[in-house]
């Protein structure tokens, strides 16, 4: 009857009769979470809210976690050492699979940078339905963006444990999605990008129930 | 660019579509109903019974149960009060799907007062609905639905919720369910209850 999970003793899985399919139903499209991990300034944030906006234009229901919105709240209590950058990768896989639960196309939006976290993820949530990005701009190209300032930062030596400047950014080995923005001479537009998403979640019929 | 406690050098990120589009295209207000009781009160019953009701409008929620946040999210928090408290803290994650449009339905003990009025001063504009299942702790105790209070009792479980540890009942919430004459409203009574609220306050139309 009770279990434990981790540390919680004595707790039962509560089911109810509205499910995931209903709800999915209802909203005439399919939960899963498409998961962008990239370097610092390679356009996870801008890819994200070109998505969402290209799929609510096609009355599709989403929702962005994006990594500095949810250290303004739920993560508010984690720093970016090694074991923190993994708590909060761990805590936004967890929402994330919920939001999916849900019947949303929950759009994650932050570096992410370790393999074994991303894996974690993956495995939270039913086989297909995690879609990961690798957002592949090189680091010479993010530095010169340097949206936030921080990449002068860390060359500066005031930001310690940067991605890509002093601790590690894992591309990923095996991904759903590969997006490079070299286009020949120009870049791919974020608006390019997210059709390139879309048509994936099209093909694999998460845009109806 | 901001520090918020632990975290340094972060930045708001702004998007196009934000809730007013996404309450638009579901036709509703998303908030949170925030169910709160002794264990064996009623909870998660009701939650279920408050997601079919809402479904059967056509309206879109998510039952956020507390055991059901033990087994993911929350599965490194035990039940030291500081566990409580973090427990609730992190159902800031109903903040989000609020935020997302949804009918967010939180069933947890949620035991202290001051808990639960941090979760309401995180929800701006009064989207904030708070359900008391005021029911007796003998009733509660006879139903004894997980087996819980029997642990309790014989000391094998420590720090329970109405036995060994305080439930502290709102002073003012928006919604009270208890017996009327001694005799408990069904599930589907219950949940009209909450969905008349609904509807009467605006959040089942966009």
């Amino acid at each position: 009857m009770v279990s434990n999970v981790g540390n919680s003793t004595n707790i039962l899985w509560h089911d109810c009769p509205i499910q995931k399919r209903d709800r999915q139903q209802l909203l005439q499209q399919r939960g899963c979470v498409v998961w962008l991990t990239g370097l610092s300034g390679s356009g996870k944030s801008t890819l994200a809210c070109a998505l969402s906006r290209s799929l609510h234009a096609r009355g599709k229901l989403t929702y962005i976690l994006d990594g500095d919105n949810v250290r303004h709240g739920l993560n508010r209590d984690l720093s970016f050492r090694a074991e923190d950058r993994s708590e909060n990768i761990r805590r936004i896989g967890e929402v994330a699979k919920l939001f999916a639960d849900a019947g949303l196309i929950c759009i994650t939006s932050l570096i992410s940078p370790y393999q074994k976290d991303r894996d974690a993820c993956r495995a939270l949530v039913p086989e297909g339905d995690f879609i990961e990005v690798f957002i592949d701009v090189p680091l010479h190209v993010c530095e010169a963006r340097d949206p936030k300032g921080l990449y002068k930062l860390a060359r500066a030596g005031k930001i310690k444990g940067f991605t890509g400047i002093d601790d590690p950014y894992e591309p990923p080995s095996s991904c759903e999605i590969v997006l490079q923005q070299q286009q020949g001479n120009g870049f791919k537009s974020p608006c390019e990008m997210a059709e390139i998403v879309i048509s994936y979640l099209e093909e694999k019929g998460y845009l109806r129930a | 660019m901001s520090t918020i406690t632990n975290s340094t050098n972060i930045f708001w990120q702004e998007c196009q579509i934000g809730k007013p589009d996404r309450q638009k295209l579901l036709n509703q207000k998303g908030c949170v109903v925030w169910i709160t009781g002794l264990s064996g009160s009623g909870k998660s019953t009701l939650a279920c019974s408050l997601g079919r009701e809402l479904h059967t409008r056509g309206k879109l929620s998510y039952v956020l149960d507390g055991d059901n946040l033990r087994h993911g999210l929350n599965k490194d928090l035990g039940f030291k009060p500081e566990d409580r408290t973090e427990n609730i803290r992190r159902t800031e994650v109903a903040k989000l799907f609020a935020d997302a449009g949804l009918i967010c339905v939180a069933s947890l003990i949620s035991p202290y007062r001051r808990d639960r009025d941090a979760c309401r001063a995180m929800l701006p504009d009064a989207n904030f609905i708070e359900v008391f299942m005021n029911m007796p702790l003998q009733l509660c105790e006879a139903r004894d639905p997980k087996g819980l209070y029997k642990l309790a009792r014989s000391g094998k479980i420590k720090g329970f919720t109405g036995i060994d540890d305080p439930y502290e009942p709102p002073l003012n919430c928006e919604i009270e369910i208890k017996q009327e004459n001694g005799v408990c409203p069904t599930p589907t009574a219950m949940a009209g209850q909450v969905v008349s609220y609904l509807e009467n306050k605006g959040f089942l139309r966009s």
